[in-house]
């Protein structure tokens, strides 16, 4: 097969269609303080200011050789422009919502500022994409990021609120959902005018909060409407175990779903069915953190010989792992093509 | 004898053969007015537990009789359900919340009692996590099982759980997270209390959902809490394990 771009290689690969070479692309995120240091471009103003956040950004191309940007390295930027109370924290920790004191109570709060677009926490992010298209030009995909419903009404309501609230009151759920939803469209549209080729949408629904059949009455149809509505491949991210609802996730029309490491690749491709492109699933605390080139690789094995389509780290990394880790990926695939004597 | 036929259903979640004995005869002992309390519970009834507690306590039934052989009985059942994926946060919330509403009762009678606790323990959720569901049940359970517990909060740095170290002199310190990108700082906090020389004078456990036994190891903690429930079973391990390292 002839060599593709970048571009070419991750778009073919979120449909399933043959490749080059296996992509490695991180949805979520590969900010790591390594980089900061590198390129002085430091968390938390990172992600406060697109000249720096579209500069560490780049640093996934420019030392890893990944095949794709991804900006949005948190997953708080709407929550902010939205009005949460923010902890932004330091160099070495993930900025968050303060979800302990949570800003809406019921659906009939959940109004749409006037201004979100314009926020400046909402705007980094699709300025930080004009500035990458313009850096990295047309063949290097930019995979935007806009959070589902389900992540937003974590930060709004509280989790535990809000988990109370789908059992005493399954309609009211419905409502806040469905209005939330505003902001996942509104950002993740906003980003695909600033050149974003692709969206990751992370919703929460994780194995570790809610069961499969919650996935199925609350988030199916969503996701299913989303495939339908976004121009661009979408990745759908839910961390934990999530096999239980991986046919549903299939069903949905989505391209591709972004899975943790508490799912084996080769049980999640066959709940998958081929129905839906897979992105994952190299385990973050213990293996990319704690572990050495040769253990990331292993995993890089697994994941291809399970027919994963997409080879990434299962979830924003742990902001200090190696740079010769993340390496690791790349060179993991390589290893791979070579021994499976695909590499022509 | 099991009276309660919905509770005797419920137990049918019970599966483990040391666990079905445990629970089994633990609820086989008790009178069908704690079974309602423990089933009420399961269900995440919180206005029947809210009554039958007030009840109890007014035909004479003592406030330890019903924390353990209405209400704890019933948390064991949750405890196994959730750990089993047969119910996840949200049912174990409503329960939790059925738990508070009859602890509201019992608390002020059980701190007036003077019983000597079980030991002392800080929780925390590591410095930049902000996810206290997992925690805050941990705690209640401890609480129920007859432990002191400090609660620190969420987002605690190294220096906070030193910081009230020297405040409680706790047996345990109990560190939580929900974050892969968080879970990192359970072992930035287990050398901490290297440096600054307290690392053998208390046990360090860890837990949350992502927190795994070999995680744990790696990061040096004493002991993982699967769940909840387990949580609560280490605990009563490593003070024992305390006493004897200090004997």
């Amino acid at each position: 097969m002839n060599k593709m771009t970048k571009k070419q290689r991750v778009l073919a690969a979120l449909n399933r269609q043959p490749v080059d070479r296996p992509p490695v692309a991180n949805p979520t995120s590969v900010a790591t303080v390594e980089m900061m240091d590198l390129v002085d471009a430091p968390f938390p103003e990172a992600c406060r200011s697109a000249e720096l956040n579209a500069r560490l950004a780049g640093t996934e191309i420019t030392e890893f050789d990944f095949d794709a940007i991804a900006p949005y390295f948190s997953i708080i930027q709407e929550s902010s422009a939205i009005g949460c109370e923010m902890q932004w924290e330091q160099k070495d920790n993930w900025p968050t919502v303060r979800m302990n004191n949570p800003i809406w109570k019921n659906s009939s709060d959940v109004k749409v500022p006037s201004n979100f677009l314009d926020h400046p926490d909402v705007k980094v992010i699709t300025d930080s994409i004009r500035i990458l298209r313009k850096e990295f030009g047309n063949d290097v995909p930019i995979i935007g990021k806009t959070m589902g419903p389900w992540t937003l009404a974590y930060h709004v309501f509280g989790v535990e609120s809000f988990l109370l609230g789908t059992i005493d009151n399954p309609k009211e759920t419905m409502d806040s959902l469905n209005k939330l939803l505003e902001f996942t469209y509104l950002f993740g549209e906003a980003q695909i005018d600033a050149g974003a080729d692709v969206l990751t949408v992370p919703d929460h629904a994780t194995g570790d909060l809610v069961s499969g059949q919650y996935y199925q009455k609350f988030l199916q149809d969503i996701h299913t409407e989303m495939a339908e509505k976004f121009s661009v491949p979408i990745i759908l991210h839910i961390c934990g175990r999530t096999v239980d609802r991986m046919p549903f996730i299939a069903d949905t029309g989505l391209n591709a779903f972004h899975f943790d490491s508490k799912n084996s690749p080769q049980e999640a491709m066959d709940a998958v069915n081929n129905k839906i492109a897979l992105v994952g699933n190299i385990n973050n605390p213990e293996t990319l953190y704690s572990k050495d080139v040769d253990d990331v690789k292993k995993e890089v094995f697994a994941c291809l010989d399970a027919g994963v389509q997409i080879i990434a780290p299962e979830c924003a990394i742990p902001l200090k792992t190696k740079s010769e880790n993340l390496i690791a990926i790349t060179e993991g695939i390589t290893d791979w093509l070579a021994e499976n004597d695909k590499n022509d | 004898m099991f009276e309660h036929e919905g509770l005797l259903k419920e137990f049918q979640w019970v599966t483990k053969e040391s666990e079905k004995k445990h629970i089994g005869e633990s609820i086989a002992k008790t009178s069908l007015d704690m079974q309602e309390i423990s089933f009420a519970l399961i269900q995440g009834d919180n206005e029947s537990v809210d009554k039958l507690t007030k009840e109890n306590l007014d035909k004479g039934i003592s406030a330890n009789e019903i924390l353990d052989n209405g209400l704890l009985n019933g948390m064991s059942i949750v405890g196994v359900k959730f750990r089993d994926n047969i119910i996840f946060v949200p049912e174990v919330l409503i329960s939790a919340r059925a738990m508070k509403a009859g602890m509201v009762h019992l608390e002020p009678i059980l701190s007036a009692s003077g019983i000597e606790p079980l030991g002392t323990i800080l929780m925390g959720t590591v410095k930049g996590d902000l996810h206290d569901i997992g925690k805050n049940l941990c705690i209640m359970m401890l609480r129920g099982a007859g432990f002191t517990v400090h609660d620190l909060g969420v987002d605690t740095s190294p220096e906070d759980f030193e910081d009230a170290f020297g405040e409680h002199e706790p047996d345990i310190i109990g560190m939580s997270a929900l974050l892969t990108t968080t879970m990192p700082n359970m072992g930035r906090t287990i050398q901490h209390f290297e440096d600054v020389g307290l690392r053998e004078e208390v046990r360090l456990m860890v837990g949350g959902a992502p927190v795994t036994q070999e995680f744990a190891d790696e990061m040096g903690a004493d002991a993982y809490g699967e769940s909840a429930v387990d949580a609560v079973d280490r605990a009563k391990e490593q003070v024992a394990l305390l006493k004897d390292l200090k004997s």
